[in-house]
């Protein structure tokens, strides 16, 4: 075949140069009359030096020049650039070539590659604005409207501003009671399912619901624990083309935590499916990572199910990933999901499948060698180890193209098919319920679906129920363990312990409550209630003449309540008591996780005369230089360490007390042991310079009357 | 005459070929066509010391399927950010690309609010973009459609360069 054929086909379409020189090239070969007019110093000569007619490919030339010098067999491409001639609009690309020691510059003409290109990314690209302009109206007024309704004593249905605030969004919104029943919508809402061609036998609310329990297995579980979920529902409504929702479901918690009522907040995006449907490939796959998105992988699962062979299907979450984009913003998240997603899919077995499912939520089908529905311990440890492996490439770090670097895990749950159930909708349930457990624990993990794990679910909402209904009916107290000067002996401090009276009779201890109220953000009422009873007990105090400091623990979730410090200086003035006479303790691991919030608070405190003290030190990080930034007073070594002091102990293990106490002084703060149980310890506290010690060597948490029966008989011995 | 290579970036859908469409030729598409790789237009300015070519660089909007690409910028004298204030995270974007550019060369730069013939309709206040708008050299409410600021913000950004 001749060149001329090729060029007619538009194939050999470009200009081949051999380069002489670092300045001078010679045209081995030419086609196309495009040529003359961009680059008229090759017109009618062989031989020819660039005159700066064309910018782009003149800049081109100084990354060419460089592989040409290093003279190794290589090639780089220019990237397309477009030129304005005079009768044409040329698309081109140059690459640079060095093969057999020679040198070689290709400039080639090329429509059909800038058209499919372009083609391909035009519709990416209008999908990307229609989808952003949705999602950013859609996440800022949900956020707004979550933000309003979670304004302390807010009647949902008689505020002005969020009743304007419905009538004038295009957002659709229904407001929930706690049992689901519709309180209020607005116009946008009705609007969306208005149409005179189908009778609706539901009211919109109705049919939103159904369409979301119907469609996502996990629609239960988001109900039952209270979680927020934002996804899309289709609503099929013939004869017309359907719709497709995104839907955000937000539960509205009240002061004491419980549900008062839901959000839902629904956006139309059949626009942004519509133009997914012009890509085939969109259609399936999901446009950032490039993996299957949710419906095909739906289909695939119910695919393999029907071929009747046992596979884990495992649910993975993100863990905390809210974070990363509250932090740097959706375009750096985004990087990470695809940055994982990669990571995620080269460990990904060939026969098995993963998929993005939702936002920070992938899917994996793990197929398994056997045709036996019986699931074997070793298959789970093969889940195991792959749930592992998985966990591993995500936790190692993210290094940006910004120059960040983050870190995240995973949550993951799995269920077995055929063992656990059949159903494509129960595994996806099951799995849902086994990745919602993996979630409470502090670092990534896997969970199985089982029973048990149903039964620990199901316990776990009986004790939510129940501590909600202690706060509710104040069923807890204060106990007080007393600290004493070791110079003195003297009580001069206590610290608050609660206490939980359970309605059973038995007193619960605070490790096996507080963590859940961690969870549920029940803290914060709990919290709220202990600095207004110490404020009581420090009245009481005062009223008997007893000057006593009383310490309280503060939780990271309570340091993160932008009210908090408005309550604490709200209580201590209404309770009348000396702001001297609290004293806040928080561990170091709250002041690292939120550094400027922690400033802001302990500064304010401070400045109301309160102190600070930081409790279980040397336990967390190890970064001190916070030491000495923060406004603190106190430091509490752990306990752990005060316990390496006994009879059997060698001198160095007393070396991190020692150090701690002389860093602590040298910073001028005071120095507290806690755990101190013997007089061993608290004569090698005492002689060390230790300034305050707590242990059951002096008195275990006791109740108020307790206590002042302690002060009482410190007084009698004087 | 003097040559002064101008970098126009920002995330896709912004109109920056709408920009210098507008300044170069005076012409206006409603309609969106998305660009691929880069296109050069010149144009001769009077300044008030004196004239200067423009070389514009039209770059593709960098999103998810197009990075940063730090070897445009080489030889560049100034650069646009444009951002489309019917879109929030097109400024987000556009401060992203702005500290990119930052961290490979020390040149004029100028923020363009695009779209200024619709309503605003993204979530920034006044203020925020205020404060914004401080890091760079210049700041231009402009629109492609009918023209305003876009003649401005260029004249603006070449008396900058012959100074």
């Amino acid at each position: 075949m001749d060149a001329s054929l090729l060029t007619a086909l538009g194939l050999l379409d470009c200009v081949v140069f051999r380069r002489l020189s670092s300045a001078k090239f010679e045209v081995l070969y030419r086609a196309g009359n495009w040529l003359d007019e961009l680059l008229p110093e090759i017109v009618d000569t062989k031989v020819f030096c660039f005159a700066q007619n064309s910018a782009y490919l003149e800049d081109f030339l100084i990354d060419a020049e460089n592989l040409w010098q290093a003279n190794k067999n290589g090639r780089i491409e220019s990237g397309l650039w477009s030129e304005q001639l005079s009768t044409q609009l040329v698309r081109l690309e140059a690459s640079a070539v060095v093969a057999n020691k020679q040198n070689y510059l290709i400039v080639s003409k090329l429509e059909a590659k800038y058209r499919q290109k372009q083609q391909t990314l035009q519709i990416a690209r209008e999908l990307l604005l229609s989808s952003d302009k949705i999602s950013a109206q859609h996440d800022y007024l949900h956020s707004r409207l979550e933000e309003l309704l979670s304004q302390p004593n807010r009647t949902l249905t008689a505020q002005q501003p969020i009743a304007q605030a419905l009538t004038q969004t295009d957002l659709a919104v229904a407001i929930l009671d706690a049992d689901l029943h519709l309180l209020n919508s607005n116009p946008a809402l009705r609007t969306l399912f208005d149409d005179t061609n189908i009778k609706i036998g539901l009211p919109p609310d109705k049919l939103l619901l159904e369409l979301f329990r119907t469609q996502y297995p996990e629609c239960e579980r988001i109900f039952s624990t209270a979680s927020s979920w934002t996804g899309e529902i289709y609503w099929l409504n013939p004869p017309q083309q359907g719709k497709w929702l995104k839907l955000s479901i937000h539960p509205i918690k009240n002061d004491e935590q419980r549900v008062q009522n839901w959000l839902f907040s629904v956006s139309d995006v059949t626009q942004v499916k519509y133009l997914l449907k012009r890509n085939e490939k969109l259609t399936h796959f999901d446009a950032l990572t490039n993996l299957p998105n949710r419906q095909y992988f739906w289909q695939q699962l119910e695919s393999k199910i029907q071929q009747n062979r046992p596979f884990y299907l495992l649910y993975i979450d993100i863990k905390q990933f809210k974070r990363i984009n509250e932090l740097h913003g959706h375009v750096v998240g985004d990087e990470v999901i695809k940055d994982l997603s990669k990571r995620l899919n080269a460990i990904t077995h060939v026969d098995d499948m993963i998929a993005r499912i939702g936002g920070t939520e992938f899917a994996v089908i793990m197929q398994l060698n056997h045709l036996h529905t019986h699931i074997s311990s070793q298959d789970q440890n093969q889940c195991i180890k792959f749930a592992e492996e998985l966990i591993r490439v995500s936790c190692l770090p993210f290094y940006l193209s910004s120059g960040l670097k983050c870190e995240v895990g995973l949550n993951v749950g799995a269920t077995a098919f055929p063992a656990d159930t059949n159903s494509a909708e129960e595994l996806m349930k099951y799995a849902d319920l086994a990745v919602y457990s993996a979630k409470k624990k502090a670092v990534s993990s896997i969970e199985f679906y089982s029973k048990e794990l149903i039964d620990a679910s199901r316990k776990r909402i009986d004790m939510e129920n129940s501590l909600r209904s202690a706060v509710e009916n104040q069923e807890f107290e204060l106990f007080l363990q007393p600290m004493l000067d070791l110079a003195s002996g003297k009580i001069i401090k206590a610290e608050a312990l609660i206490r939980w009276h359970h309605p059973n009779g038995y007193l619960v201890p605070p490790d096996e409550f507080i963590p859940l109220a961690e969870q549920t953000g029940l803290i914060i009422p709990i919290g709220k209630w202990v600095v207004t009873e110490a404020c009581a007990i420090l009245k009481r105090l005062a009223e008997k003449g007893e000057e006593i400091k009383l310490s309280i623990n503060l939780s990271p979730r309570q340091v993160n309540d932008r009210q908090l410090f408005e309550f604490i200086k709200e209580s201590v003035t209404k309770a009348q008591v000396n702001p001297h006479h609290l004293e806040l303790e928080l561990t170091e691991g709250v002041l690292i996780d939120n550094y400027d919030k922690v400033y802001y608070l302990l500064d304010e405190v401070r400045k109301l005369g309160m102190s600070v003290s930081i409790d279980d030190f040397g336990t967390g990080y190890s970064s001190l230089s916070y030491l000495q930034k923060l406004p603190i007073d106190r430091l509490k070594i752990d306990r752990s360490f005060i316990n390496e002091i006994n009879e059997n102990s060698q001198d160095s293990d007393g070396a991190i007390i020692l150090a701690v106490i002389a860093m602590a002084h040298s910073l001028k703060l005071e120095v507290i042991a806690e755990g101190v149980e013997t007089v061993l310890q608290r004569d090698f506290l005492k002689l060390n310079n230790c300034n305050i010690a707590q242990g059951y060597l002096f008195s275990r948490p006791v109740p108020y009357d307790e206590f002042c029966d302690l002060l009482e008989g410190q007084k009698n011995k004087n | 005459m003097i040559q002064k290579k101008i970098c126009m970036l920002g995330a896709s859908g912004v109109g920056k070929t709408s920009l210098v469409k507008q300044y170069v030729e005076g012409i206006f598409s409603e309609k969106y066509l998305t660009s691929i790789g880069v296109k050069i237009d010149k144009k001769q300015i009077e300044t008030a010391k004196h004239p200067v070519q423009l070389m514009i660089w039209d770059i593709e909007g960098i999103d998810r399927y197009c990075g940063f690409q730090a070897k445009y910028l080489r030889g560049a004298s100034a650069f646009i950010i444009v951002t489309d204030h019917t879109r929030s995270q097109s400024l987000v974007e556009g401060l992203d690309i702005f500290k990119m550019v930052k961290e490979v060369a020390d040149i004029p730069g100028v923020l363009a609010v695009n779209k200024s013939d619709l309503a605003a309709s993204w979530h920034w206040s006044v203020a925020e973009v205020n404060e914004i708008k401080q890091n760079f050299n210049g700041f231009f409410n402009t629109s492609a459609k009918t023209g305003d600021g876009v003649e401005a913000m260029f004249s603006h950004l070449a008396n900058i360069l012959t100074e």
